[in-house]
């Protein structure tokens, strides 16, 4: 007996039992069934990466209001989308940024340039100024207004700090009615008192404070930056300095790093940005180099996975925590020289505030779509990632990614910097050659950074 | 189809009583179209679900043959030598008399594609999108059909050809000359990849097996054998035999079934007779087998996802059913017989955006993503390195730690096999002529030792491993010797020997 078995597909299986139906789909997972999966599979993270770069679109909107550079800009600590900048004409602006509307203008703040703002307990605004006086503001309209029946912008400061000398930075405890200053010394101060509580500087030192931070985790721990190229630790418990290195160049900001307590993003002038662990101060942990003029600006995003700079050299970077190259970068004509950037709460977007005297808004993530996203959109998008970061080796890939167009005097400057770099580098290895075996060992870039160190 | 005891044979059972076994819709694959227009040669698309026929006289028809439906019909009245379907049924494209032209579903020419002269042959890569033409004049053209650019021509200088396939795993195109040569063209080499002397006499058909990722390839020639080909080892046929009939019409099922027309019937062999290497000139056992009245057999088609055997002939079309030949699983994704309008759409969309570029087609489709070879040259002078060890790249850190593997690497592929008795004989050597035309003007020594090195740096990693084999068993037999004749005593274990490093 023959037993014969002819192919038949049944139609019920493969179309739809009834009219709205999804069609049945079949899936045979026979690799023969599947010629080029891995060639298809390149093109699809080409398209990807190409595609990131179709959608992005970084450039939202830019905040007007101030006459002269923006210098100083701090995010409320609770809210996701308000910030403060001040400008060097005095002027002091609370921006909604989500709506794009000022919460509080105050034009003549302080005489000469704001220094620096930060947000206080319960949504109050302190800000220093280069006229010896900090300023406290009620940034929330309130029922009792004043008798003048002045508005918001009109009013007058809730409190004023007179201090002996020009201030250079502010900013405030995390949990505590205190907050701390630098000027040539650096000051802890209660808001309750108008006089400074207590002076945490090391005897020895005769710098300019320009910037004071306090640490988000560990709330007593403050750091400064000096204008003889150091950085110092302090603990207001102990009420004085602890530790202090001194680096080859200046920095010019200092952030703490939200998710990692120990961990503190400095920016210097020699074109880098620097995490040190101020567990082990003599070497930095990473180094982050793009740059191209000194790094006027530096703050985490709340997540602590990336983090933003804004340089003298007219653009914004963005980098991931750990990558020390490649960043995102924005630029525009109309934006001169970044001064101060800032991450707002949802870390979807940052500001930076520029010579110009404007406050732009730029999404963190160039090619991110604001609005709604359905599941399958993001089943998309994530797709995308997951090839680009897979096909990450691939050259083609990869240059798609990285490679981001520059302003022509941006682009000449990065070569001028790198043949400079290579010619001291060349140098540097001939002499060694020419030098008996041993004498001289190369010193890692690592290594050069701190100086010295002192407690 | 399986039979019970020795008396049975399974080419014993007619047509007929296949009908009879298969269930309702099976049986409706069984089917002869009396057609006049010359002997038809047919085509299907890539889900099996519809049928293009073409007759020598002009006659042109695609249709759905499941569901009964006709698309088109025209009366072109000129010479038309193939057809084939490009993405899916919405386009086909016709080898006329003097140019190929491409048609809408509905039979609206939609392109005249002059460059392709006298076609004999046509072959669509789906997923490069790339339409390869073959004709009289012996030149080999691909055409991007998404953006319409002729992506390169090659000269086969081997004469009119009548014969092509493409191997459907890595997109090489397999053509069949007249003085016996099967030839292996990619887009990106002005010459065939692998030459090989398959027959004495013209070849009349080429076809790839797709069940075992293209491993196979059956050629048939004039002269009336049909051979087997082992793609990885081209020296000699796996299995040869004699068809009765002179040229026979190949084609290859999804399951691995090989359908040979010759003369006026078709025969049906199956895997794995016809593919374990047999040395004996005997026809493989036959599986089934079916007279068609006919001459000449034109075409021999099986369609994907079922179990049938189109056959094309002076009369027309006819379709048996060959139980065991089609693949059962389809995939959505790459091809289904059921998809509707909307599924269609969106698959030729995302296929458009999959569409890979012609310069990744190569004789192995897994060379994309994976490592470089490493480099065999070597930055030292006089053994010592200028640069520093932390900028030395990967390959130059092995070769200082002594870890780089320097094994001669000879190149395979370009050897190709140019004697059908070939028993690694190298390349013959460059005439005269040749010479003149690869004489390098004002390059040194030093410069032509390098492009040399470039030349041999595709490294086979199997050819390697061979390599090392080949090399281990050269030493132990050299040991052996050594200790049987004396010269050495044989290794007595001790009990240091856990100790000792392999070397």
């Amino acid at each position: 007996m023959v037993k014969i078995n002819v192919l038949q597909h049944a139609p019920s299986a493969h179309l739809p039992q009834r009219p709205g139906d999804p069609t049945p789909t079949s899936r045979n997972l026979d690799p023969l069934m599947h010629p080029f999966a891995r060639a298809r599979e390149r093109t699809r993270a080409l398209n990807a990466a190409k595609m990131e770069r179709m959608f992005a679109k970084p450039f939202i909107a830019a905040l007007e209001g101030h006459v002269d550079a923006v210098e100083a800009m701090a995010r409320k600590p609770d809210t996701l989308d308000i910030v403060a900048s001040g400008s060097w004409d005095g002027g002091l602006i609370v921006h909604d940024v989500s709506r794009r509307t000022k919460v509080f203008q105050n034009d003549q703040a302080h005489k000469g340039k704001v220094s620096d703002v930060c947000f206080g307990q319960e949504g109050r605004l302190l800000s220093c100024g280069v006229d010896r006086n900090i300023k406290l503001w009620n940034t929330e309209s309130s029922f009792d207004d004043d008798e003048s029946g002045a508005g918001p912008s009109q009013r007058k400061p809730a409190s004023i700090f007179p201090g002996k000398s020009a201030f250079n930075s502010i900013d405030h405890h995390r949990y505590d009615p205190l907050f701390a200053t630098g000027s040539n010394l650096v000051q802890v101060w209660d808001e309750t008192k108008s006089a400074a509580v207590s002076n945490l500087t090391l005897p020895t030192s005769t710098e300019t404070v320009t910037a004071v931070r306090f640490n988000l985790s560990e709330a007593s721990v403050l750091a400064s930056i000096g204008s003889d190229r150091s950085f110092t630790l302090y603990d207001i418990r102990t009420g004085k300095a602890e530790r202090r290195i001194i680096m080859q160049m200046r920095s010019n900001a200092l952030s703490w790093s939200p998710t990692f307590p120990t961990s503190v993003l400095l920016a210097s002038e020699d074109h880098n940005l620097y995490t040190f662990d101020i567990r082990s101060l003599n070497t930095p942990t990473q180094i982050y180099k793009g740059h191209v003029a000194a790094v006027m600006s530096c703050d985490w995003s709340p997540t602590g996975l990336e983090f933003v700079s804004g340089g003298w050299d007219r653009t914004v970077r963005i980098w991931k925590e750990g990558h020390g190259s490649a960043p995102e970068v924005y630029h525009t004509k109309r934006m001169q020289r970044v001064m101060s950037t800032v991450y707002t709460g949802d870390a979807r977007f940052v500001l930076s505030g520029s010579d110009d005297g404007n406050v732009r808004i730029w999404k963190a993530h160039a090619s991110d779509k604001l609005g709604i996203i359905t599941a399958r959109e993001r089943a998309a998008i994530e797709y995308r990632e997951t090839l680009k970061s897979r096909w990450k080796a691939d050259s083609e890939v990869n240059k798609i990614s990285r490679v981001r167009h520059l302003p022509k005097p941006v682009y000449k400057a990065a070569q001028l910097k790198r043949t400079m770099l290579e010619a001291q580098r060349v140098k540097e290895e001939r002499r060694r050659k020419h030098t008996r075996a041993g004498e001289d060992k190369p010193k890692a870039q690592r290594k050069k950074v701190v100086i010295a160190e002192q407690s | 189809m399986e039979v019970e005891g020795e008396l049975e044979k399974t080419w014993r059972v007619g047509q007929d009583e296949i009908v009879q076994a298969a269930g309702q819709q099976a049986a409706q694959g069984r089917q002869e179209w009396k057609l006049d227009g010359g002997p038809y040669r047919t085509r299907y698309t890539r889900n099996g679900r519809h049928l293009a026929v073409v007759g020598k006289k002009g006659h042109v028809a695609t249709f759905d043959w499941q569901a009964g439906t006709l698309h088109t019909e025209l009366q072109l009245g000129e010479t038309c030598r193939d057809i084939t379907f490009l993405q899916d049924h919405s386009h086909f494209a016709v080898a006329q008399k003097k140019y190929v032209f491409i048609y809408d579903r509905d039979g609206v020419e939609l392109h005249k594609l002059k460059s392709h002269i006298e076609p004999t042959r046509l072959e669509f890569l789906p997923y490069h999108w790339l339409l390869a033409s073959v004709g009289n004049a012996g030149y080999l053209k691909y055409q991007d059909t998404s953006t319409g650019q002729l992506v390169v021509e090659h000269r086969t200088k081997l004469g009119a050809c009548h014969t092509m396939c493409q191997n459907p795993h890595n997109a090489v195109i397999h053509l069949g000359h007249q003085n016996g040569t099967v030839t292996l063209w990619t887009p990106n080499l002005p010459h065939p990849a692998v030459r090989l002397l398959a027959h004495l006499g013209p070849v009349a058909s080429v076809s790839v097996d797709p069940s075992t990722g293209g491993r196979y390839m059956a050629t048939a020639g004039q002269d009336g054998t049909v051979k087997v080909w082992d793609c990885r080892n081209w020296k000699g046929a796996v299995r040869t035999w004699n068809a009765r009939g002179g040229g026979a019409i190949l084609d290859w099922s999804q399951k691995g079934a090989l359908g040979v027309a010759t003369g006026g019937s078709v025969n049906v062999y199956t895997k794995p007779s016809i593919q374990t290497p047999f040395a004996p000139v005997v026809p493989p056992p036959l599986y089934i087998t079916h007279p068609v009245p006919h001459r000449p057999l034109t075409s021999l088609r099986f369609c994907p996802f079922q179990d049938i055997l189109t056959i094309g002939h002076s009369a027309g079309v006819s379709n048996i059913l060959v139980p065991g030949s089609g693949e059962p699983n389809f995939d959505s994704s790459e091809a289904d017989p059921f998809e509707n309008k909307k599924a269609r759409r969106e698959r030729e969309v995302k296929n458009l955006l999959d569409k890979i570029q012609p310069d990744a087609i190569a004789l192995d489709p897994d060379f994309i993503g994976s490592l470089a070879p490493t480099p065999k040259l070597s930055t030292a002078v006089d053994g010592a390195h200028n640069i520093p060890y932390s900028r030395l790249p990967r390959h130059e850190r092995l070769r200082v730690a002594g870890k780089a593997d320097e094994t001669e690497e000879v190149d395979d592929d370009a050897m190709g096999v140019e004697d059908e008795n070939g028993d690694g004989q190298r390349k013959r050597p460059l005439t005269k002529a040749d010479k003149e035309k690869k004489k390098m003007r004002g390059k040194n020594k030093t410069l032509k030792r390098y492009l040399r090195k470039q030349r041999k740096n595709v490294i086979d990693p199997r050819a390697v491993a061979v390599r090392t084999k080949l090399e281990k068993q050269r030493e132990e037999r050299r040991k052996a010797q050594a200790i049987a004749s004396g010269v050495e005593q044989p290794h007595k274990p001790s009990a240091l020997d856990r100790f000792k490093r392999p070397s």
